[in-house]
């Protein structure tokens, strides 16, 4: 059912130094295509992605980074014209088959953007906007989800004296955890971030660092990133992608240390991209 | 060209705009100027003691105490005036009485002459007005003068008639001033009660009063000496009174107009919730008022939820293609429907057609069409206007497509939303077209203040009313405060709404930046 | 690999099942779905077939007047006694009325609309147009009867009293130094080809009295010939001319002003570039290229003045008869929309007879007429925006 690294060995390399039986597929992508109208963009991709590990995707800018992540919780149906072909499976089920429920796979997967993107409510109704949609509605249930969110986002002390405030009057690191602990308010198994820190500020891209490592191992966290010091820092394994194939996908310190590829090469050492 | 015409034309093409600009500005101004300079003294103004007497009998509102010492104060002040009626009136039966005599002798004579005057002295009587008696023996010199058959009767029966003549026109003048006072001061002390409200009091307004002393003292004449149009000339009324007892009246209302009516600064705020009492000669506009908010809330009750579900359809849930642009097209084709012709669609649909009764239910379905199209395209404005971010933070958290804009589009677009319902309001409480045949009644009962019980009731309106009353209204002239202040208050209406609109949709880009908590 | 799946179920807090949807579900919820979006759209479409409702029922209560009346003596007779005995149906007149009042309208508020958003768009400051905004929402927001009251109580009289001068004191302000720019660009232009110097200068000299002293002459004459006029009524064509012009100022100014806005600055760069002075890139580039928009923006003046019903009413003097001349502004008129408003309340009394039904004709004519306007501007704008699709 899951793809073991072994019948794959052509595109997915050696994995040795992390145990065998830690390692179970969460994301599992075989031939994986998506097109936007009828233009490919992710090609034909095969990988596992691995539960409670963090894994990083790099490359250059276009290569179809955004729109993979945003396929696993079909984030892209809104996308007029946009289609896949191939298998996408959350753990065992194929997300793209049918009669899924979306709303139970974004649940699944939560996902967070670049851009912090915070409701114009108050602080603690945005925490408390997925609870309840997924149906908790007492507020003391409410509260407890929100306090153990905002704790894990490490945003609870900051925030915990302005709960009613809107939001939107948060810093933009602030918003972006606060977009974080939303997230990880409806429980998720999966959690997709897109250039979380793209927009922040050294600090502020600091803390959200440390937060996912807090997150590691709790998580299975996939994160897309430009900063390279910040994919081999922060994840497990990385996958590197370019012109919508996946070229390299290997722990994250063989493949920064001694790439396979030469394009992979090229693109660490910052040739190009 | 050389360059220098170049410049000038450049210049020129400048200053047109410009001109154009401050011809725009100047019109505003000049429009609005004036009508609220008169429309504030509808509120604002001069009161006599009539206004408070009439707030008192009428409304309750007022010191009774005061008003009991302020009339005495006033009838002190008439007194002169109503004195010298009385002995001018006086004056005038004493000739009449001394007419008994010589007509008693005619009466006594046996030929036509003394039949035709035993006749009509028959009708004398002291119980009716003083001027029919005098009519009576006019009648009679009259025809008797056709009868004459020998000459010092001739002389006599001319003699009678001049004298009679002279009473006559006397009389008339006096009843004509008598007339004029009461127009100014009100009933005259021991009058019975006129049965028209607006003849049971005196000018509540200074600036009428001063308009009708003017009448008091002058009589309105056409002069057409001067070939083709006539000339309108004044004459003093004292030159019908020279030598009698009245010569001084008119010295004496002139400069004691003042303490006859006692005006003093008045605020009447009443005027936005008194009832109007004999078609706007008194009282307030209350009524127009309550139906204008009546018809426009009805037309938004009925509008907004539609207005907003297609805006959600058409910015949520619609694919382009041939259905939608054509739903567009009717949409944007409702917007430039005459009013008018909404009007007649009312007339003939719903009252006509479905049979809803002439009222407040039809006027607002009515208008509720004519901003229609507003609020579809603001409120699709609006929600076209909320950052598709939001939309992704709810979707990406489980809620359906339904849920997200109910939770968070709706809320985001909810200013928005409400800035072209605010406008539209503006639009329907100004509209008139469309509620002519359909809710508009120039006299109506007052509205109940339970809009359950209005619904099938024609109504006032404040646009309907402007027209009606400065079209129809039997004394337009006495009551141009009111037709100023219903113009202001229609004015100041839609204004306050748009600038709320306005204040609303500066609250918006604060909101959305995060400012306000 | 049976002992993966194990670990797997241990370890993550979601089974994989739960993702998909029992087919019950799964129907129900697009049942649910199904029904939402039909009642949504039922909504949309009840709201936008209302006008094709409107035309329905108006055509409707038109069709029987044809057909009892014919359309000869509608369109050709000018007239209109709907009451006499016999009735005379001829609209002639009240069309003409409204013709009249309508182009009046144009006349005074398109080159004002038209300079006051070029002026708003490209010549005042941004913070000063800005500021001027909020005067054209107040202008459009007046409510009808109000202008309307205005026409019948202040501006009719004025016009009785003082319009000769009024309308004198008009054409000195307009055409004075229209005719001065005239005269100084003519004479330029019919000397340009003239290539000696010194005899160009003298050619321009003779122009400028020759053109400069007609025009004094036709100035003081027209100038004149207005002071002296007398207006018989106040409430003539002139006067609802003026104050529609005004009423449909807003609209003109700020849909011709989004339209000029709409040009980029590109355009306005490379005029100013090529040497062009402001007035030249205006007219030579700007309006031509917002021209679209602009056409739009006298449309839609026509058709507010065109379907204003309470200033017309009001103040239109009301009479079913053409003018002598035919164009003679200074007369009272009455238009469709007055016609309808004046005449429905006595004509439903006798809802069936021709009547009644005459003034649905007319309001059908106005609603054609409406009708059309907006598809010729829906048109245009359709086919701006594919030429913009096409450039980009
Ligand atoms: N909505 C869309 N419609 C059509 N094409 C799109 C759309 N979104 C993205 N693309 C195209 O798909 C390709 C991949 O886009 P994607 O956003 O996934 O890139 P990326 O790797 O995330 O780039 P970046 O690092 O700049 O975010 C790009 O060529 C882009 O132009
Ligand atoms: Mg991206």
């Amino acid at each position: 059912m899951t793809q073991s690294p072994a019948t794959n060995a052509s595109s997915i390399p050696s994995t040795a130094n992390i145990e065998e039986s830690q390692k179970i597929a969460h994301v599992t992508a075989k031939d994986f295509s998506i097109y936007y109208s009828s233009k490919e963009v992710v090609k034909k991709i095969n990988l596992d992605i691995w539960a409670k590990k963090v894994t990083a995707i790099i490359g250059p800018s276009g290569c179809g980074k955004s729109t993979f992540l945003r396929s696993i919780n079909r984030m892209n149906d809104l996308i007029p014209g946009c289609t896949v072909t191939g298998d996408l499976s959350l753990n065992g089920t194929n997300v793209y088959g049918k009669r899924i429920d979306i709303t139970a796979l974004r649940k699944t997967a939560g996902i967070v953007f670049q851009k912090p993107n915070p409701f114009p409510k108050s602080i603690f109704d945005n925490i408390a906007y997925g609870p309840r949609l997924h149906g908790v509605t007492r507020r003391p249930e409410l509260e407890l989800v929100v306090e153990k969110s905002l704790r894990q986002a490490a945003l609870w002390d900051e925030v915990k004296d302005r709960l009613p405030n809107n939001a939107l009057s948060l810093s933009g690191g602030q918003q972006q955890r606060l977009c974080i602990a939303r997230s990880l308010a409806i429980e998720p198994d999966i959690l997709l971030m897109d250039e979380p820190t793209s927009a922040l500020d050294p600090k502020a891209t600091a803390r959200i660092e440390d937060l996912i490592s807090e997150l590691r191992g709790k998580y299975t966290i996939i994160i897309v990133t430009h900063n390279m010091q910040q994919a081999s820092r922060i994840s497990d394994f990385t996958a590197f992608f370019y012109e919508g194939v996946l070229i390299e996908y290997d722990q994250t310190l063989p493949l920064f240390t001694n790439p396979s590829k030469k394009r992979t090469e090229d693109y660490i050492t910052g040739r190009f991209g | 060209m050389k360059i220098t015409t170049r410049k000038m034309l450049d210049r020129s093409f400048s200053s047109f705009g410009l001109f154009s600009i401050v011809l725009m500005i100047l019109a505003l101004l000049v429009i609005l100027v004036p009508i609220f300079k008169r429309g504030s003294t509808a509120i604002v103004f001069n009161g006599t003691v009539e206004h408070r007497r009439f707030l008192l009998e009428r409304f309750e509102r007022g010191d009774e105490q005061e008003m009991a010492s302020e009339i005495t104060a006033i009838q002190a002040a008439q007194k002169p005036v109503y004195d010298m009626i009385e002995h001018f009136e006086n004056r005038q039966r004493k000739y009449l009485d001394a007419l008994n005599e010589p007509l008693t002798k005619l009466a006594k004579r046996s030929d036509s002459i003394g039949r035709l005057t035993k006749r009509r002295l028959k009708r004398l009587d002291k119980n009716k007005p003083f001027l029919t008696n005098v009519k009576t023996i006019q009648k009679l010199t009259d025809r008797l003068k056709g009868h004459v058959d020998s000459d010092n009767i001739q002389a006599e029966i001319e003699q009678l008639d001049a004298t009679i003549q002279k009473i006559e026109t006397q009389t008339k003048n006096l009843v004509e001033l008598k007339e004029a006072i009461r127009e100014l001061l009100g009933p005259a002390p021991g009058e019975t009660r006129p049965v028209l409200l607006r003849k049971q009091y005196g000018q509540t307004r200074w600036d009428r009063a001063q308009v009708k002393l003017h009448e008091v003292l002058y009589i309105e004449k056409w002069d057409y000496s001067n070939e083709g149009m006539g000339r309108k000339v004044f004459e003093p009324r004292v030159e019908h009174f020279r030598g009698t007892e009245i010569e001084p009246l008119f010295d004496y209302m002139e400069t004691n107009t003042e303490a006859m009516l006692r005006p003093q600064l008045t605020f009447y705020w009443g005027f936005l919730t008194d009832k109007s009492m004999d078609i706007h000669i008194f009282g307030g506009i209350f009524p127009e008022l309550l139906g204008t908010v009546y018809l426009t809330l009805g037309a938004i009750l009925f509008a907004v939820p539609m207005g907003v579900i297609a805006a959600i359809y058409f910015s949520e849930y619609a694919r382009p293609g041939i259905i939608i642009s054509f739903l567009r097209i009717c949409i944007s084709t409702l917007a430039g429907v005459p009013s008018i012709v909404f009007g007649m669609f009312g007339l003939a649909f719903l009252l006509n057609g479905c049979h809803l009764p002439k009222g407040v239910l039809a006027g607002s379905l009515t208008l509720a069409l004519v901003i229609l199209p507003t609020i579809i395209r603001s409120a699709e404005e609006a929600i076209r206007a909320v950052p598709r971010t939001y939309r992704e933070a709810a979707l990406s958290l489980g809620a359906s497509r339904w849920r997200t804009v109910v939770t968070v589009v709706i809320p985001a677009a909810l200013p928005g939303i409400l800035t072209g319902t605010v406008i539209s309001m503006g639009r329907a409480a100004g509209e008139t077209a469309p509620i002519i045949f359909t809710a508009a009644a120039s006299v109506a009962a007052t509205l109940s203040l339970n809009p359950l019980q209005v619904w099938d009731q024609p109504t006032q309106a404040l646009s309907w009313n402007i027209y009606n009353l400065c079209t129809e209204h039997e004394a337009a002239n006495e009551i141009q405060h009111v037709l100023f202040g219903m113009t202001a208050t229609i004015i100041l209406v839609v204004l306050f709404l748009n600038l709320f609109a306005i204040i609303l949709r500066a609250r918006i880009s604060k909101k959305l930046k995060g400012e306000t908590t | 690999m049976s002992v993966t799946v194990l670990k797997k179920t241990s370890i993550l807090n979601t089974p994989s099942d739960n993702l998909v949807l029992s087919s019950r579900a799964n129907l129900a919820q697009n049942i649910l779905a199904w029904i939402g979006q039909s009642f949504l759209f039922l909504v949309t479409a009840t709201a936008a077939m209302i006008v094709l409702f409107i035309i329905f029922y108006i055509a409707k209560n038109a069709i029987p007047f044809f057909q009892i009346q014919g359309l000869t003596e509608f369109f050709t007779s000018a007239e209109w006694y709907p009451s006499g005995d016999p009735p005379a149906f001829g609209v002639l007149a009240i069309m003409l009325g409204s013709t009249l009042v309508t182009l009046g309208a144009i006349v005074v508020t398109v080159p004002l609309g038209v300079a006051a958003a070029v002026c708003l768009s490209d010549i005042l400051p941004f913070s000063i147009s800005q500021t001027i905004k909020p005067i054209v929402e107040i202008l459009a927001a007046i409510p009808s009867v109000a202008y309307g009251f205005f026409a019948l109580v202040i501006f009719a009289p004025l016009l009785q009293e003082e319009g000769g001068r009024l309308l004198m004191v008009g054409w000195y302000l307009l055409a004075v130094p229209f005719l001065f720019i005239i005269t100084i660009v003519i004479s330029e232009m019919l000397t340009f080809k003239i290539t000696h110097e010194s005899s160009r200068k003298t050619a321009r000299t003779a122009a400028l009295f020759v053109l400069g002293g007609s025009f004094i002459a036709l100035l003081i004459f027209v100038g004149n010939t207005l002071g002296n006029l007398t207006i018989t009524t106040g409430t003539n064509a002139l006067n609802v001319s003026i104050i529609l012009g005004i009423m449909a100022l807003p609209t003109v100014v700020s849909v011709s002003q989004d339209a000029l806005q709409a040009v980029g600055r590109e355009l306005r760069d490379a005029s100013y570039a090529l040497g062009a002075t402001r007035a030249e890139t205006l007219i030579k580039v700007i309006m031509p290229a917002a021209s679209g928009g602009i056409f739009i923006a006298v449309l839609l003046g026509i058709m507010r003045a065109l379907g204003e019903t309470m200033v017309v009413w009001m103040a239109s003097g009301n009479a079913a008869q053409i003018p002598s001349p035919w164009f003679n502004y200074l007369q009272p008129v009455r238009t469709l929309t007055a016609t309808i408003a004046g005449d429905m309340g006595e004509a439903d009394q006798v809802t069936g007879s021709s009547r009644y039904h005459v003034l649905f004709a007319m309001g059908l004519i106005l609603l054609m007429f409406c009708f059309l306007c907006n598809l010729v501007s829906e048109w245009i704008v359709s086919r701006q925006r594919k030429k913009l699709r096409g450039e980009n």
